[in-house]
């Protein structure tokens, strides 16, 4: 081997190790590029990691503390991951065991499960579904789910999340309400009463049968028209709007209108009227509830007309008490002066005889007009009547007696302290004067005693009124109190005495009796109310 | 020495007048009376604006006008409200009684059963009016 070729081999050589070199050199350069590139990676790895970690913790948190039950599960149903609100919806720790979550669905319900389960599948979510579960501490709960499915990386469905809600309580409002709406709605339609409720200018929105059945309209007939222009005459408008301006201030009240139905009669409507609400508390209108009173309004006005003619005919009949009454005194007055001026004409000329008949007439003529008077009295009892007047009875027979004919042998004697009641004063002046002037003139013995007397009796005050005259026989005791019913013949008495007492004693609301022996006396009672 | 009366007796009942009549004369009276059997007539009698009578008395039952249409309308005449009027009735109803006074009346006496009676009343009456001054046109 030559120079050259060991100069060519050696300079080879060289060339040959400088270029090994400066491989080594950007091998190591890049080994170290590498290692720099590694290290950054790694921390980027590291950096993504913890962010996970992070993100999934602060998730993790995120379902915790969801007010509404979270749950995960896999693919077979077995719950993975509940949060508080779920384990208190269900009754149920994860840590208790294993939790298939159909397990909970109930037996009937099954079908409904599956079908649902395999949309969720299908179309990776399941919204507003609705489902019974039997909770671990086997209570019926009614829950509302929205779930989805969650995948891997290569997009195979791993497991599925849910969020559900309790609407058990919702769900029971919801039905209790909608059965206070039927029950409502049925009261409505089946009551009696007619139901219109109007807007505020007055456009009907809804009648109910009973209004329709009042009205005659049909309900097609009403709804959008104004009320007031179907069934209102012009007068009762304005009461009518008046009546609304109230309701628009807030207040029900109920009135009575007159009304035409279709048939155009007019009815007599009781309105009890109330404003209507919306949510915000804003008037809408009314609600009326209508009872149609027109019978009662003719029973009313009916019971009015005969009051009035009841009033005017018992005045009539004083004015013709009082007419009759005069007209027929009148002529008895003329006879009277007749016969006077017979007697004058003639005194001297007539007989005995004709004098005693003269007499005769004369006291027949009296008894005539006693009578009359008498008549005249007992139809004015009734009239006049104030019963509420305070009558202190003690005075009130003071005076009696001051006026009353009381002969020598006759001693009356007044109990003290007799009450003060409430009557018609110059009623019960009629009624004591009646029942001492009867006392006085059947005295028949040579001292005669009338005694006056009163005793409490609850309710009531019972007077006496007691004589020791002639008495009265038992089966007359009903007999004196009818009207005429005399059992003298006296020209002093027409026999209307005691019904008149009767009368008024019945006006002050007692009663009246008596108690009496033939021969020894008389006691009468009577009552007047306190 | 009383004086003597115009008197106008408004007095449908023809008994009633001779009553009254009788009465007067037999008390011895001097008064004059006029009669007239109705309301209505009685007005025409007083149209007389220069005989008019210083009483009137007046029947409260009567035809045609009644006693107190005839008050009234003579109440209402200014020419002739002035005249004492006392009403003789049979009638002692409040009713009457109390429509009297208020519409203004001089006297209300009931007429009473027994002729003596009524000499008696008609006596009182002309002799209290008999001492009264009256007025005179």
């Amino acid at each position: 081997m030559s120079q050259h070729e060991v100069e060519i081999l050696k300079r080879a050589l060289a060339r040959e190790r400088s270029a090994r070199k400066q491989a080594e050199e950007i091998l190591e350069k890049k080994s170290e590029e590498l290692y720099l590139l590694n290290q950054k990676n790694k921390k980027a790895k590291d950096q993504l990691e913890a962010l996970l970690k992070v993100k999934n913790s602060e998730l993790n948190g995120f379902y915790e503390n969801l007010v509404d039950p979270y749950i995960m599960m896999d693919l077979s149903g077995n719950a993975i991951k509940m949060n508080k609100a779920a384990e208190k919806l269900l009754a149920y720790n994860l840590s208790d065991g294993v939790l298939n979550l159909m397990k909970l669905t109930l037996p009937e319900d099954l079908d409904y499960v599956s079908n649902s389960f395999k949309i969720l599948s299908d179309t990776g979510k399941i919204s507003d579904f609705e489902i019974k579960i039997k909770t671990n501490a086997s209570e019926i709960k009614l829950v509302q789910v929205n779930a989805s499915i969650i995948y891997d990386g290569n997009n195979q469905p791993i497991a599925a999340q849910g969020i559900l809600r309790d609407i058990t309580l919702n769900k029971l409002y919801e039905k209790r309400l909608e059965a206070e709406k039927q029950k409502y709605s049925s009261i409505i339609a089946n009551m009696n009463l007619g139901l219109l409720e109007v807007d505020n200018d007055d456009k009907i929105l809804f009648v109910n049968q009973s209004f329709e059945e009042m009205c005659g309209y049909s309900s097609k007939e009403l709804i959008g028209k104004v009320a007031s222009s179907i069934f209102l005459r012009e007068e009762y408008k304005e009461k009518l709007a008046i009546e609304h301006e109230k309701r628009k201030e807030g207040s029900s009240n109920s009135y009575e209108i007159q009304v035409m139905t279709k048939t155009d009669e007019i009815r007599y409507w009781l309105i009890s009227g109330a404003p209507n609400y919306n949510l915000n508390g804003e008037i809408t209108g009314s609600i009326g509830i209508h009872l149609d009173i027109t019978n009662l309004k003719k029973l009313e006005k009916q019971k009015e007309e005969l009051l009035e003619e009841l009033a005017k005919s018992n005045e009539s009949l004083q004015e013709y008490a009082h007419i009759v009454s005069h007209d027929l005194k009148s002529p008895l007055r003329s006879i009277n002066a007749l016969i006077s001026w017979i007697k004058e004409d003639n005194l001297g000329n007539l007989d005995e005889i004709s004098n005693q008949n003269i007499l005769m007439i004369e006291k027949t003529l009296e008894k005539m007009e006693l009578l009359i008077s008498d008549v005249l009295e007992y139809s004015r009892v009734g009239a006049d009547l104030h019963l509420d007047q305070k009558v202190n009875i003690n005075d009130l027979l003071t005076e009696l007696l001051q006026v009353i004919y009381v002969p020598e042998n006759i001693h009356v004697s007044v109990e003290n302290n007799l009450p003060i009641i409430l009557g018609d004063k110059v009623k019960l002046e009629q009624l004591f004067q009646n029942l001492l002037s009867n006392a006085v003139k059947f005295s028949n013995k040579e001292i005669g005693e009338i005694k006056v007397g009163c005793v409490d009796v609850g309710t009531h005050f019972q007077f006496s009124v007691s004589d020791n005259g002639m008495g009265i026989e038992k089966q007359y005791f009903d007999k004196i109190f009818k009207i005429f019913q005399s059992l003298h013949k006296r020209k002093d008495s027409s026999g209307i005495g005691l019904s008149i007492v009767k009368k008024i004693v019945e006006l002050h609301h007692g009663s009246i009796w008596l108690e009496s022996k033939v021969g020894e006396g008389t006691i009468f009672y009577f009552t007047v109310k306190k | 020495m009383n004086t003597s009366l115009k008197i106008l007796l408004i007095e449908d009942d023809a008994i009633e007048v001779m009553k009254f009549n009788r009465a007067v004369s037999s008390l011895n009276m001097s008064h004059k009376m006029v009669n007239a059997d109705n309301g209505e007539e009685a007005l025409k009698i007083l149209e007389q604006k220069d005989r008019l009578p210083n009483i009137i008395l007046l029947d409260l039952n009567m035809p045609k006008i009644n006693g107190i249409e005839f008050l009234s309308i003579l109440k209402k005449d200014p020419d002739l409200r002035h005249i004492p009027t006392v009403i003789l009735s049979t009638s002692n109803n409040q009713k009457d009684l109390l429509e009297c006074y208020k519409i203004g009346v001089a006297g209300y006496v009931l007429k009473p059963l027994k002729y003596e009676e009524y000499v008696s009343k008609i006596d009182k009456l002309l002799s209290y009016w008999s001492i009264n001054q009256l007025i005179t046109l």
